[in-house]
């Protein structure tokens, strides 16, 4: 009496298991659209600026003749932007997710600034360009500068910093809390012996990923005002005089990235778009770093921790 | 008292229980067949009480590893704890008083072969023997019951038993004064007598043991009134 | 005619015997929000002893330990009434006016599921002497070593002592716990079922510890497993349904038990 049956589960099977090719069929496909379309944006950003990658490209200021254009004030102008950034976003996010997670009271009022947090996420970048031309530029006389273009990215990433915060610190299961705290610790002490350094992996991982779109991000920076040619760069922040340290760069006017590379690409001639092509690929770059560097991180980090 | 949550445990328990009663009642079918022996002579009833006996013994070998196996698999606790423990004590005085009827039905087996026996001590041994079968019934009984006063009473029976013991043994020395060529057989109604006394010990222990079940006090070596105080208090 | 003996019932304390008291609840009740938890519980822990509590899961046992050290105060919502005293100062414990953190420092508490920090061995011990503002390098050397000879560590572990606690098997990572709690010298320790997450051999050896401990320090222990509450304990304490049903000394309630509620609980009756 076995036969039958064993043999009417194999077809069952056989049949089941034609839709499971099916779907693994469609996710491949799926798949290579999305890895295809990158691969090829990628590929024709390197081939197309490939040739202009040389010392010279990062080392010459922008230049009415493409073949002497380089994007020396760019990206040093991404690099300071995205130092104010992460030193004013890491702080405010960090300490706000804290105290909300930890010390705020579990009302209404704080459901409602946590839904308002996510939800700020979404806004529009360029509403945060209009704001902090009002505020930073005009309202505090921040001018067009790394300050407040730092100030206006930190701003953006801000939410994300503040979720992955708060992410990273309810991963910290609760008895790992009532262990510092049964030992006789403060909520400050648990916060800062504990909860922190625990959480730092998801927090570091937030803060690149957050940069790592903020390196990227035009409209709010076009929004106040950074230049789109500039031949000079902002002072050195250290120097070899007394005080050798200076905070003259952060008033000073900028371009980044992203803006320099929109600035060729709507100029006519060829060659600046395989300018924009090689500054292109230079982003792209950093940005992966930077994502790697977050991966690489949060494993090495992660490793310790073993909930 | 009410069931375990495993059936299992309580039928367990239930075979340990009714093992004990089992062996209870093959005991004091022995005793009987012992006195039967004794008063009539009766050879039949001889041999069948010797050839029981391994069969007395095996009981009690049984029952006791069965307890071993509960305290292995169950842990037993409290009134559990205190139940197993008495039963294994209870089989091996009642393998005991199988024992003593053996010896009573080997004896009755020498004095019919060997001695003349004189009437008046059938009386008397028989009086004792059925004071020591009552008190053996009662036991097990309180046993199956778990009644802790039933138990008390057992434990005085013990001292009426001890009376008659040494009211036969009084008459037997006199006897045995009078006329020299009885002494031998007199001496071995002596044992007899000794082994009525020995079974009444063995069913006041039975009957400890079930104060100690009930009660939790272990009534063993104290005086009648404070055990009496302990089981009915 | 044989002596006459004492009955022989298991020793109850004459007065003279009856160890100090070191806490006592007094008709303690808790409520998680509208739910009570805890009903009028009246119970003394006796000074360097080991008390169980035993139960039911649902009963309250776990409760009932966790209002010691005030842990409850963590979490909104929650609410104490009665008192509990603890001696020798006779201070209520659950006061308003008493800080739990300081509760905490005097009291300590191990868990059910092993949670050491994820840091070194030493760090973990070493945290709550750095709570309690040690700073000597020196001095914490020496708590740590003690405490982790008490905990019966130290030969597995010093060698050692800068590696991750994670490390650990979970046996070990128990003993840590322990020693991490023993480093602040408590005046009373609690356990929350300390072995339910562990091996029956790493249970064995924790059940040695605390037997090495008695006498020293005063320990209040909650296990379903009641066998290890009559192989560990002095005292016992059977609740049922947030009540305190019966108390006693631990020989007594697994031989002959006062109550029928604990007697059907312990042999299984249950139901």
């Amino acid at each position: 009496m076995e036969h039958p049956d064993v043999a009417a589960i194999r077809s069952l099977i056989a049949r089941h298991k034609r839709w499971d090719t099916a779907f693994a069929v469609f996710g491949l496909l799926c798949l290579m659209i999305g890895v295809l379309t990158f691969v090829s944006l990628f590929t024709e950003m390197a081939v197309n600026g490939a040739a202009r990658l040389d010392w010279d490209f990062f080392t010459n200021y922008p230049s009415r003749r493409a073949s002497q254009a380089g994007i020396l004030s760019a990206w040093v102008g991404s690099t300071l932007v995205m130092v104010v950034t992460a030193v004013v976003a890491v702080p405010l996010g960090v300490a706000s997710a804290v105290y909300l997670e930890e010390y705020a009271p579990k009302n209404w009022m704080t459901d409602i600034i946590e839904i308002n947090i996510t939800n700020l996420a979404g806004v529009p970048s360029i509403v945060y360009g209009l704001l902090a031309l009002g505020l930073f530029v005009y309202q505090f006389g921040l001018g067009q500068s790394i300050l407040s273009a730092g100030l206006t990215l930190a701003l953006l990433i801000l939410p994300v910093v503040i979720v992955a915060t708060r992410e990273a610190m309810r991963a910290i299961p609760r008895h790992i809390r009532e262990g510092a705290y049964a030992l006789g610790a403060t909520q400050w002490q648990t916060v800062r012996d504990h909860l922190l350094p625990y959480s730092s992996p998801g927090i570091l991982t937030g803060v690149i990923i957050g940069m790592a779109r903020a390196i990227g991000e035009t409209a709010p920076i076009i929004t106040i005002g950074a230049l789109t040619f500039i031949a000079f760069l902002p002072p050195s922040p250290v120097s070899f005089d007394p005080p050798y340290l200076s905070f003259e760069w952060l008033m000073s006017p900028f371009t980044v990235m992203p803006i320099q590379m929109f600035n060729w690409t709507s100029r006519p001639e060829a060659a600046f778009q395989s300018n924009a092509a090689a500054a292109g690929f230079v982003l792209v770059f950093m940005t992966l770093a930077m994502n790697g560097l977050a991966i690489w991180l949060r494993y090495r980090l992660r490793k310790n921790i073993k909930w | 008292m009410s069931e375990h949550l495993s059936k299992q445990y309580d039928n367990d328990l239930e075979t340990l229980r009714s093992g004990v009663l089992q062996m209870g009642g093959l005991v004091e079918a022995q005793i009987r067949g012992a006195i039967e022996a004794f008063s009539t002579g009766n050879h039949a009833a001889m041999e069948q009480v010797i050839a029981n006996e391994p069969g007395v013994n095996g009981h009690e070998v049984k029952i006791d590893t069965d307890c071993s196996h509960i305290i292995a698999k169950r842990q037993p606790a409290a009134g559990d704890l205190r139940l197993i423990m008495a039963i294994s004590k209870t089989v091996t005085d009642l393998e005991r008083i199988g024992d003593e009827a053996e010896k009573i039905a080997r004896m009755s087996k020498q004095i019919h072969e060997h001695g003349r026996v004189e009437l008046q001590h059938f009386a008397n041994i028989r009086h004792a023997a059925d004071i020591a079968l009552s008190m053996l019934r009662q036991a097990l009984d309180a046993f199956a019951r778990l009644d802790a006063a039933a138990a008390a009473g057992v434990i005085r029976e013990d001292r009426a038993i001890d009376t008659e013991f040494r009211s036969i043994l009084r008459q037997l020395i006199t006897f045995m004064m009078e006329d020299p060529r009885t002494i031998s057989t007199a001496l071995e109604i002596v044992w007899i007598a000794k082994a009525i006394e020995r079974i009444g010990d063995h069913a006041k222990n039975i009957a400890e043991y079930v104060i100690y079940i009930v009660k939790g006090t272990d009534v063993r070596h104290t005086k009648l009134e404070q055990v009496e105080r302990e089981a009915l208090g | 005619m044989s002596t006459p003996a004492a009955l022989v019932r298991p020793a109850t304390h004459t007065d003279a015997e009856t160890p100090a008291t070191k806490a006592e609840a007094k008709n303690l009740s808790f409520y998680y929000g509208g739910f009570q938890a805890l009903k009028n519980i009246s119970m003394i822990l006796h000074e360097k002893k080991v008390t169980a509590l035993i139960g039911p899961s649902g009963c309250g046992k776990s409760t009932f330990l966790r209002c010691f050290n005030r842990m409850h105060d963590l979490y909104p919502g929650n609410r104490y009434e009665g008192e509990i005293r603890f001696h020798p100062d006779d201070t209520n414990l659950l006061g308003r006016d008493v800080d739990p953190i300081e509760v905490r420092m005097r009291i300590s508490m191990v868990f059910q599921k092993p949670n050491p920090f994820p840091k070194s061995i030493f760090e973990n011990v070493a945290y709550g002497l750095r709570v309690r503002g040690l700073r000597s390098r020196r001095a914490i050397e020496e708590n740590v070593e003690q405490a982790l000879r008490r905990a019966a560590l130290w030969d597995e572990a010093k060698d050692r002592l800068q590696d991750l606690a994670f490390n650990l098997s979970g046996g070990q990572q128990q003993r840590l716990c322990i020693a991490r709690a023993l480093a602040t010298d408590p005046e009373i320790l609690l356990f929350d079922e300390p072995t339910s997450a562990l091996d029956p051999i790493a249970t064995t050896s924790i059940e040695e510890l605390i037997h090495n401990l008695k006498d020293k320090v005063t320990i209040l222990i909650v296990t379903h497993n009641m066998q290890q509450a009559a192989r560990v304990s002095d005292y016992t304490a059977y609740m049922y349904l947030g009540e305190l049903v019966e108390f006693g000394v631990t020989d007594e309630i697994f031989i002959k038990p006062r109550k029928k509620e604990t007697e059907d609980y312990i042999t299984g009756r249950f139901g």
